[in-house]
């Protein structure tokens, strides 16, 4: 038995609003998608769980149309799907009288249900959601029941507002393997009793790391799994180290350089660092223009050693500039205090 | 203070040298190049260390300027000298190798650490601001006669502004906001990114909202129709009903019909007279007929009925297929609207988080705001005293020729004389110079506070004419601080010979 489980698609996502790659990046979640449905006609398997959070928002018919068109092309699959808390099964959820394929089981009560397979001996769990929150635990002290073949749990949740768990009771609980979703970062769990696959392809900027999806396999009487690297591109950190030396146009090729190491065509965060001399201006819109760059974080600070700046400046302006910040230890008035003192030093006159 | 004698081991150019200083005027006179420079730069770093750069621009520093070639390892010197009283020794050795500071009290024997607070005191808290500041003043740098004036009044709004010649108020307030206006026009436009994607999403609702409220009444019209044709819900049981009365009674008048005329005919058999048999065939007949017509009839309405109501049926369908269709098409304008309505708020969300340039933007703004507060405390402070004093030493060197150093709001200077007010671009270089040397020595005694430095004038007189520099070193033997003269002419010894003024020469 072969089977593959996907969470958290987020059809219909919007990532990175305002910025130049957004709509592209919209397209590319619902090509995984096809992608991922184009592999398992290719090479069938037997089962595809959707750990909830298949689409963004509320589905419209015309997007459980299209799903549905791609799930009748892999008929030999049974397809099993709980709603997760972006598409929960509201008053008017268009899920309601969607009349899906022959194989595909979609779980349409927030109680847990368990259906067995009709071709395999497997028994699948789950519920969905029908409301934005389920803040109670319902998952608590749940157990298989009897009866041959494996047991496989869908759920979705795993925080305080979303279905609290106590991963390791549910880690015992008997189950063959609990397909989880909600956490867009892959996560797996003891030796592949339980896992969080993430997002097939990364929805804001948070969800750094790499993304897929999770295979499985039957070895004897256990279930084997492993993650599937499968995201077009990944959102990464950058942190660049800046010194006394540095450039802004070394930083601007560094950075560059390292976009182009990385790979071009992921989504960065870029991190500066370290301290930097007081002659160092960087400009914010050029260093953004290197790469596909979501946000810049400056957190370098100007090469200053304030204690002997104070002493040396003491009954001057300066002097009382550094005293006046000493002890307020705020990020703002830590810019501010250097701002101030680079806007001062860097203009004064030579004595 | 008093310095009271030098003795420099190795500095820059000079070796093994020792110069003893006495109160009132000192006269350090020296070829160009000689070391009259280093002499000053030497006390300096006595009392507040050699400042050394790192990175790129420590090739030139103060530390490897003055670094001996020959004897790097014995870098410095000593310094004996009496504040409040007490008299002291300073002995510092700069070099890498062997650094060494040591401060001893000659008064109790008291040895010291300069560098852990000790030599601060001593000097009064006077940092190394205020000494660059008040203690060594130079020739004014610019040469032509605008540049001058300029320099003068930044100078002197240096100091109004932050107790600091040296820094420009405006500029720093310029620079700051030019990096504000950098970060506020990516914040725009990043703004402007979200704004105009909220206003395609409300136009998107709106249309949808449109379309909702079109489908909305063509459920209510389809409702009405429906209503009409089926008014109390019966659909077609009543019509399907009289159909089949209607049938029921056709085939019972045939039945009766074809009945009666048998039994009239079976009589008419038995009929003696032929009239009464001729009259009951043709009642039979005639019933017959009548029966025939009546049930053709009957069975024609109840066709008729039946079509009807395949119509009626047909027509019922067509219209809850409708009801439904639209109804779903609604329902999907109304998730759609709903979908839209959050990506909406998401977006008002994200128009009012405080994105990191806004961030930048208040930090610049606390700068600014700071700068401008604490400027403003000093001016109060200083200001008032600054030109008074300035005012009187100025009338003290030109002997009462100008009365007065004036400054607007723009930070432009004039000079009150007894008759009228000359702004600063009408004077001479040498009236410049004047003003200057009037606005450091002032700056000199408002900032030391307590501490009277030394003041050390070098290279200063340069400009001045013969008179106005007799005028200037008689002022300077009524005051009460020690005054370092350092010049490459003799001009100053003949005059002070001349008028008799008391000075230490000292020679390098």
């Amino acid at each position: 038995m072969r089977f593959i489980h996907l969470a958290d698609v987020h059809l219909g996502a919007v990532p990175d609003r305002g910025s130049a790659w957004s709509s592209r990046r919209e397209e590319e979640i619902w090509e995984t998608f096809r992608r991922i449905i184009a592999g398992i006609r290719e090479n069938p398997v037997d089962l595809l769980f959707i750990a909830g959070d298949l689409f963004h928002r509320q589905p419209l018919i015309r997007d459980l149309k299209e799903v549905n068109r791609l799930f009748k092309t892999i008929p030999d699959t049974n397809i099993y799907i709980i709603a997760g808390n972006h598409d929960y099964i509201g008053r008017g959820s268009a899920y309601k009288k969607f009349r899906w394929a022959e194989n595909v089981i979609f779980f349409d009560r927030e109680e847990i249900m368990c259906i067995d397979d009709d071709k395999i001996p497997v028994t699948v769990y789950g519920f969905s959601y029908c409301h934005q929150e389920i803040c109670e635990s319902l998952l608590d002290g749940i157990c298989p029941e009897d009866g041959d073949g494996y047991h496989i749990l869908l759920a979705h949740g795993g925080d305080e507002k979303h279905v609290p768990i106590d991963f390791r009771d549910l880690m015992s609980s008997g189950f063959d393997y609990v397909a989880l979703g909600h956490i867009h970062k892959p996560h797996i769990f003891g030796n592949g009793e339980m896992a969080y696959p993430g997002a097939p392809e990364p929805i804001d900027r948070n969800d750094t790391g790499e993304h897929g999806y999770i295979e499985g396999w039957t070895e004897g009487d256990t279930i084997r799994i492993r993650f599937v690297p499968f995201a077009t591109r990944c959102y990464d950190i950058i942190e660049l180290k800046i010194d006394e030396d540095s450039t802004r146009e070394g930083i601007e090729e560094e950075l560059t350089e390292e976009i182009a190491r990385r790979g071009q065509e992921n989504i960065y965060r870029v991190v500066l660092s370290g301290m930097r001399s007081a002659d160092l201006l960087l400009i914010p819109e050029k260093l953004k223009a290197c790469g596909n760059i979501v946000d810049l974080q400056d957190e370098s600070r100007l090469m200053y050693d304030l204690e002997s700046l104070k002493k040396q400046y003491a009954g001057t302006l300066v002097g009382d500039y550094i005293r006046f910040f000493s002890g307020k230890i705020s990020d703002t008035e830590e810019k501010a205090l250097f701002y101030g003192l680079q806007a001062l030093l860097s203009t004064s006159r030579e004595r | 203070m008093l310095i009271k004698r030098i003795t420099i081991r190795n500095f820059g150019k000079i070796h093994n040298r020792t110069f003893e200083f006495s109160d009132g005027i000192n006269l350090l006179y020296g070829e160009n190049e000689s070391g009259k420079t280093t002499l000053h730069t030497f006390i300096k770093c006595m009392f507040y260390g050699i400042p050394r750069t790192r990175g790129r621009a420590a090739k030139n520093d103060t530390y490897r300027t003055y670094e001996p070639w020959e004897n790097p390892g014995d870098y410095g010197g000593t310094i004996w000298f009496e504040s409040e009283g007490m008299s002291y020794r300073l002995t510092r050795n700069f070099s890498r190798e062997r650094p060494f500071a040591e401060l001893l009290c000659q008064n109790n024997g008291a040895l010291l650490n300069p560098d852990d607070g000790a030599l601060e005191e001593i000097l009064g808290n006077v940092s190394e601001a205020v000494y660059d500041n008040t203690v060594s003043i130079g020739q004014m740098k610019s040469v032509t006669g605008q540049d001058l004036v300029h320099e003068l009044q930044n100078y002197m709004a240096g100091y109004e502004g932050s107790a600091d010649s040296t820094i420009d108020i405006q500029r720093a307030s310029q620079m700051l906001k030019m990096t504000r206006k950098g970060f506020q026009v990516q914040e725009n436009r990043r703004k402007k990114a979200i704004d105009s994607e909220q206003i395609r999403i409300l136009s998107r609702i709106t249309y949808l909202e449109e379309e909702e409220k079109k489908l909305d009444a063509r459920m209510q019209s389809i409702r009405g129709k429906i209503n009409e044709l089926d008014p109390d819900g019966s659909g077609t049981e009543y019509i399907e009903r009289r159909i089949m009365k209607t049938r029921r009674k056709a085939h019972y008048i045939g039945l009766t019909s074809a009945l009666v005329s048998c039994i009239l005919l079976i009589l008419a058999m038995f009929m003696l007279r032929r009239s009464f048999r001729a009259a009951a065939v043709i009642c039979a007949v005639i019933v017959l007929a009548f029966g025939f017509i009546r049930r053709y009839m009957l069975g024609r309405e109840a066709d008729r009925l039946a079509e009807y109501c395949d119509e009626w049926k047909e027509h019922y369908k067509k219209l809850t297929w409708e009801m439904l269709h639209t109804e779903r098409a609604l329902v999907e304008r109304q998730t759609a609207i709903e979908n839209l309505r959050e990506e909406y708020s998401e977006g008002e969300d994200a128009l009012y988080r405080i994105s990191p340039e806004a961030e930048e933007v208040r930090a610049i703004n606390i700068a600014l705001s700071t700068i401008e507060s604490l400027s403003v405390n000093i001016n109060t402070q200083v200001g008032t005293r600054l030109r008074e004093r300035t005012s009187r030493i100025l009338a003290g060197i030109t002997n009462g020729k100008y009365t007065e150093v004036l400054m607007n709001e723009e930070l432009k200077m004039a000079v009150n004389t007894e008759a009228r007010v000359v702004p600063l671009e009408r004077l001479s270089r040498g009236t410049l110079e004047q003003i200057y040397f009037s606005l450091r020595m002032a700056a000199g005694e408002l900032f030391c506070g307590g501490v009277p430095f030394p003041v050390i004038l070098d290279d200063v007189f340069g400009t001045y004419d013969e008179e106005r520099l007799k005028s200037l070193l008689m002022w300077l033997r009524g005051e009460k601080r020690q005054v370092m003269i350092s010049t490459c002419s003799s001009r100053e010894a003949e005059l002070m010979l001349e008028e008799k003024i008391k000075f230490n020469e000292l020679l390098l």
